[in-house]
C-alpha cells in the first residue's frame, strides 16, 4: 500500500519517508490513544477519583488482552516479517512464565529482574528450537515448532516437577516496588504472635523474619488471621533468603490480602534460633488494576519496538528472508543468522508476556499453554494482518471482542433451540464448543475473504478517508 | 585438520550419527535389561499392532499431501467425527428416517455438484441423485439392531464423502491461487470447527464402540496369552485381540488403497495429478474434480481409522492426538510416499510403546518420544525415509 499523505504533504528525504509519524497529527492522535489507555483505569469503578465510568472488568480485560498483543507481536517478528512459521509460541509463553515464576520464588528474584531474566532465558530456548531452520524451512520447521510444542511442556511438567508443580498450579507473587525501609522491628525468641493491621491493596506489608544462631530446621512461621485460622496461601507469599553458604538466613512474607493478621514464629525439631521480625511496607501491584499500569505502557513500548525493527537493516533482512530466502542469499544476506535472530526475539517477545501472565494471573497451570493456544495466536496474527505492525493488536483486539461480546449473546440462544431441533444434543455440551467453531469459522471467513487480515482493511481505509471526497 | 574434516564431512557426519546410534541403543539396552523378555515381546508386538493404525492415518495425510501439497492438521478430527458418526449408527437401535435421508440427500448433491451445480440439471443427472438418495437411506434403515453393521458402514461412508467434499468446498477450493501456508492454516482452522462441532453433537464423555466384541459371549474378547513361550520369555506375554483385529483391518485398507492408486483410472488419475498439476490438467484431467476425490477419499481413510482405534481403545475426542502423534511418522516415512506411511506408522507405534515400557508414568510414550524422533528426522533427513529430495528452483 503506498502511502498516501494529505493534500501538500510530500516526502523528499529519506527520512521522511520512513518516518513513524509523518505528520503532526498522526503524533497527536497516537499520543491521545496512549494517554486516553492511561488514564482509564483511574475513571473505573474501583479507581482512585471513583468516578465508575468503566467497568473494572474491561480494565483486566484490556490488561489481558496486551499480554496477547505481545505475544502476538512476537508471533509477528517471526511469522509476518521473517516468513518461518511456528505452531509453538504457547510453549516459548510457557518458559517465560514457569522460567518467571520459578526465579521469583526459589531464587527470591522480584518481578523487575525476573522478567528480563526470563525474557533472556526464553530466548536461548527459542534460540535452540530456531537451529532446525539451518536445514528445513516452511512446513517442516513449522513441524520443529510442533515438536517444541509438545517437548516443552512436558519437560515442565515431569522433569521439572519439584520446581513448577507439575500439573497442580504454581501461585505466584504480585510484582512490588519496596521494601521501604522498616520502621517495626521486633525481637522474639519463640511463639510470641504479633498483631498487624491491615494495609490497603496499594501498600502491603512484608513480613521479614532474620536469624541469628539459627541450628537444626529452621522455624515454622505462619500468619493467622483473627479467627485463628492459617491465612490461605494464595494471599501470602513467601521467599526464603540465603547465605553464600546456603544456610537459611530469614523468611520474608508478602501479605498481599491478608487483612489483619498475626505472625507466630515456632521452633521446630529442636531447633533453635534468635528471630528479629521485621515489618515494611511496599508498593504493590496485587491490586486488580494495578498490573494494568506495568502490562499496558509494556505492551506499548514492544509494540513501538516491533514498529521499529522494520525500518532497521535487521528488519529489512527479515523481509527479504520472507520474501525469497534464496535471492536473500544471493544479496549477502546471512539467512540463518537472521532467521535465528528472528526465533529469538520472538521467542522474547513470548516471554515477556508469559512472565506478564503469570505474574497477572497470580497462578499458573500448563493448560494455559496448550497447542489450541498456538494455533489460536497464529490464527489471531492472520486475522489482524501478518506482516503489519498494527496487526497483532487488530487480531487479538477482534479475536477476544468475538470471544467476550459474540459468545455470551449466542450461548443462551444456542444452548436454547439446538437440542430442540436435534434431540441428541446435550445444552451442556453447547457452552465449551462454542469457542472453536466461533474462532474457526472466523479464520474460515478471514482466509477466504480476506487473507492479509484487518490490518490491510485499515490501510485502505486509511487511504480512502485522506482521499475523500475523491476516490483517486 | 580442517583440511581433513572438509574433505570427510560426509563419512564423518555419518560416524558421528553411528556413535550417537550406538550410545542410545546401549542406554536403551541398559534400560531394557531389567525387563523382563515377556513384557518385550509384549511390546514389540502392540507397538507393531498400534503403529499398523497410525499407518492408516498416516496414509491418509500422505495421499492428500501427495495430490494437493497441502498437510492437513484437520486428520486427527476428520477421525474423531468418522468414529463418531459410526458410533452413532452402530448404538442406536432404531435409526431416525430423517436423520438418514438428509445426511444421504446432502452426500449425493455433494457428490453430483462437485463439477457445477448445473450438473444437477442435465441429462440422468437429477435420477441419479434420487436413486442414490433412496438407496443410501434404505442401506441406513433397513431392518433391526442386527442389521447395524450396514447401517454404521453405509452411514460412515456417506458421512466421511460428505465431510471430505465439504471440507474441500468451502475451505479448500477457495483458496486455488493463494499460497500453501494458507491452506495450512485453513486446516488447521477447519481443525477447530470439526472440533466444536464434535463436542456439541456428541459431548466430550468417551464413547463405548463394541465393534471387536466376541460373537459368542457379547462381551469383550478374552486376551490372547503366548503361554507356549512361557519358558523361553520368563513370563507370559499378552496381546490384545482388538489390536490385532484393527492392526488386520488397517492392512487390508491399506493394500485396498494401493491396489486403488495403482490399478483404478481415478487413482491413476490422483497420482498424475500429484505429480504436477497443470500437466495433469493439459492431458485433459479435471484436476479439481480429482481433488475433491482425494479429500472424499482422506477422509474415508481417516473415518476408517477413527473407527479402528476408537474399538480398540475407546472413542473419545483424544483421539485426535493420536493424528497428532502420526505427523512424526508421515515426515518419518517421507511426505510422498506410501510405503513409507505404513513403514513410519509401524516405527512411531514401537518407540510410542518402548516409551511407555520404559516410564509408563511420565507419558513418555504418547507426548514426547514420537516428537523427538520427529526433531531428529527433521535435523538427520527432513526428506524423511522413503520421501523424495527436494530441489529448489530459482
Amino acid at each position: 500500500m503506498a502511502n498516501i499523505h494529505p493534500a501538500g504533504v510530500f516526502d523528499t528525504t529519506y527520512e521522511e519517508d520512513m518516518s513513524v509519524d509523518r505528520t503532526a497529527r498522526d503524533k497527536l492522535w497516537k499520543n491521545l490513544a496512549f494517554l486516553a489507555l492511561l488514564l482509564l483505569p483511574l475513571v473505573s469503578v474501583s479507581g482512585p477519583l471513583g468516578l465508575g465510568w468503566v467497568s473494572d472488568q474491561y480494565i483486566g480485560l484490556i490488561a489481558r488482552i496486551s499480554i496477547f498483543v505481545i505475544a502476538v507481536q512476537g508471533l509477528n517478528i517471526l511469522v509476518g516479517y521473517t516468513g518461518q512459521i511456528s505452531l509453538g509460541h504457547a510453549a516459548f509463553m510457557a518458559i517465560g512464565a514457569y522460567g518467571s515464576a520459578i526465579l521469583a520464588r526459589e531464587l527470591g528474584f522480584s518481578f523487575w529482574t525476573a522478567l528480563p531474566a526470563s525474557a533472556l532465558l526464553t530466548g536461548l530456548v527459542g534460540l535452540l528450537f530456531g537451529l532446525p531452520s539451518l536445514r528445513v524451512k516452511g512446513f517442516y520447521l513449522a513441524m520443529a515448532t510442533l515438536a517444541a510444542q509438545f517437548i516443552i511442556p512436558w519437560v515442565l511438567r515431569y522433569p521439572l516437577e519439584d520446581l513448577t508443580g507439575g500439573t497442580r498450579p504454581l501461585s505466584v507473587p504480585a510484582p512490588m516496588i519496596g521494601p521501604f525501609a522498616p520502621y517495626a522491628e521486633d525481637p522474639i525468641n519463640a511463639d510470641q504472635p504479633l498483631v498487624f493491621q491491615a494495609g490497603d491493596p496499594y501498600l502491603v506489608d512484608v513480613i521479614s523474619v532474620d536469624f541469628t544462631g539459627l541450628t537444626g530446621a529452621y522455624p515454622v512461621i505462619e500468619l493467622i488471621n483473627p479467627a485463628g485460622d492459617a491465612i490461605p496461601y494464595g494471599d501470602v507469599y513467601m521467599s526464603v533468603s540465603e547465605d553464600s553458604d546456603g544456610n537459611v538466613t530469614g523468611l520474608s512474607y508478602i501479605a498481599s490480602k491478608a487483612g489483619e493478621y498475626q505472625v507466630a514464629v515456632r521452633a521446630q525439631n529442636g531447633g533453635e534460633f534468635t528471630a528479629v521480625i521485621r515489618r515494611s511496607k511496599a508498593l504493590s501491584f496485587a491490586a486488580d488494576i494495578a498490573m494494568y499500569y506495568i502490562i499496558v505502557p509494556l505492551a506499548v513500548l514492544l509494540m513501538f519496538l516491533a514498529r521499529n525493527i522494520i525500518r532497521t537493516r535487521t528488519g529489512r533482512a527479515f523481509i527479504s528472508v520472507r520474501d525469497n530466502d534464496l535471492a536473500a542469499e544471493l544479496l549477502g544476506i546471512n539467512v540463518f543468522g537472521y532467521k535465528l535472530r528472528a526465533f529469538f526475539l520472538s521467542a522474547v517477545y513470548a516471554g515477556i508476556a508469559g512472565c506478564l501472565l503469570a505474574y497477572e494471573r497470580n497462578s499458573l497451570s500448563l493448560n494455559a499453554f496448550e497447542l489450541d493456544v498456538s494455533i489460536e495466536m497464529l490464527a489471531m496474527l492472520i486475522i489482524g494482518g501478518a506482516g503489519f505492525p498494527l496487526g497483532a493488536m487488530f487480531g487479538v483486539v477482534f479475536i477476544r471482542a468475538l470471544q467476550e461480546a459474540l459468545i455470551p449473546f449466542l450461548r443462551p440462544w444456542l444452548s436454547d433451540w439446538l437440542p430442540q431441533l436435534f434431540p441428541f444434543i446435550d445444552a451442556v455440551n453447547i457452552t465449551s464448543a462454542i469457542n472453536p467453531i466461533v474462532f474457526g469459522g472466523a479464520l474460515i471467513v478471514f482466509l477466504v475473504l480476506e487473507p492479509r487480515g484487518i490490518a490491510h482493511r485499515w490501510e485502505v481505509f486509511k487511504v480512502a478517508w485522506k482521499l475523500r471526497p475523491y476516490s483517486y | 585438520m580442517t583440511e581433513f574434516i572438509n574433505r570427510n564431512k560426509r563419512q564423518l557426519t555419518w560416524a558421528l550419527y553411528l556413535i550417537a546410534a550406538v550410545a542410545i541403543l546401549l542406554f536403551l539396552g541398559d534400560q531394557l535389561a531389567g525387563k523382563k523378555a515377556a513384557r518385550i515381546v509384549q511390546t514389540l508386538i502392540s507397538g507393531v499392532l498400534v503403529g499398523g493404525v497410525y499407518g492408516l492415518v498416516a496414509l491418509g495425510i500422505v495421499v492428500i499431501n501427495k495430490a494437493s501439497g497441502v498437510f492437513n492438521f484437520a486428520h486427527g478430527w476428520m477421525m474423531v467425527v468418522g468414529g463418531m458418526i459410526f458410533w452413532s449408527f452402530f448404538t442406536v437401535s432404531e435409526i431416525s428416517l430423517l436423520g438418514a435421508g438428509l445426511l444421504s440427500s446432502a452426500t449425493m448433491l455433494m457428490i453430483m455438484s462437485t463439477v457445477s451445480w448445473r450438473n444437477l440439471r442435465e441429462g440422468r443427472n437429477p435420477l441419479i441423485t434420487l436413486g442414490g438418495i433412496i438407496v443410501l437411506t434404505a442401506l441406513m434403515t433397513v431392518g433391526g439392531i442386527e442389521w447395524q453393521w450396514l447401517h454404521a458402514l453405509t452411514g460412515t461412508f456417506a458421512g466421511a464423502i460428505l465431510m471430505g467434499l465439504a471440507v474441500e468446498r468451502f475451505a479448500i477450493r477457495p483458496l486455488i491461487g493463494q499460497p500453501l501456508f494458507t491452506a495450512v492454516l485453513m486446516t488447521l482452522a477447519v481443525a477447530e470447527v470439526l472440533h466444536g462441532v464434535t463436542q456439541i453433537a456428541w459431548g466430550t464423555v468417551e464413547l463405548n464402540l463394541p465393534v471387536f466384541v466376541d460373537p459368542q459371549t457379547n462381551s469383550r474378547f478374552r486376551p490372547i496369552r503366548l503361554d507356549a513361550f512361557r519358558d523361553v520369555l520368563d513370563g507370559v506375554a499378552i496381546v490384545r485381540v482388538e489390536l490385532v483385529i484393527a492392526f488386520l483391518l488397517a492392512l487390508v485398507a491399506f493394500v485396498g488403497f494401493i491396489l486403488f492408486f495403482r490399478y483404478t483410472s481415478v487413482g491413476l488419475a490422483m497420482r498424475a495429478t500429484s505429480e504436477d498439476q497443470q500437466l495433469a490438467q493439459s492431458v485433459g484431467l479435471r484436476v479439481r474434480v480429482i481433488l475433491a476425490i482425494t479429500w472424499a477419499v482422506a477422509a474415508f481413510l481417516a473415518s476408517i481409522a477413527g473407527v479402528l482405534q476408537g474399538g480398540a481403545v475407546g472413542l473419545s475426542l483424544n483421539i485426535s492426538f493420536v493424528a497428532l502423534r502420526v505427523f512424526p511418522a508421515v515426515l518419518l516415512g517421507g511426505l510422498e510416499s506410501i510405503s513409507g506411511a505404513l513403514i513410519g506408522g509401524i516405527i512411531i507405534g514401537l518407540v510410542e510403546q518402548f516409551g511407555t515400557l520404559l516410564n509408563s508414568s511420565e507419558q513418555v510414550g504418547t507426548n514426547l518420544a514420537p516428537y523427538l524422533v520427529l526433531m531428529l528426522v527433521l535435523v538427520i533427513r527432513p526428506d524423511g525415509l522413503f520421501g523424495e529430495k527436494r530441489i529448489e528452483r530459482i
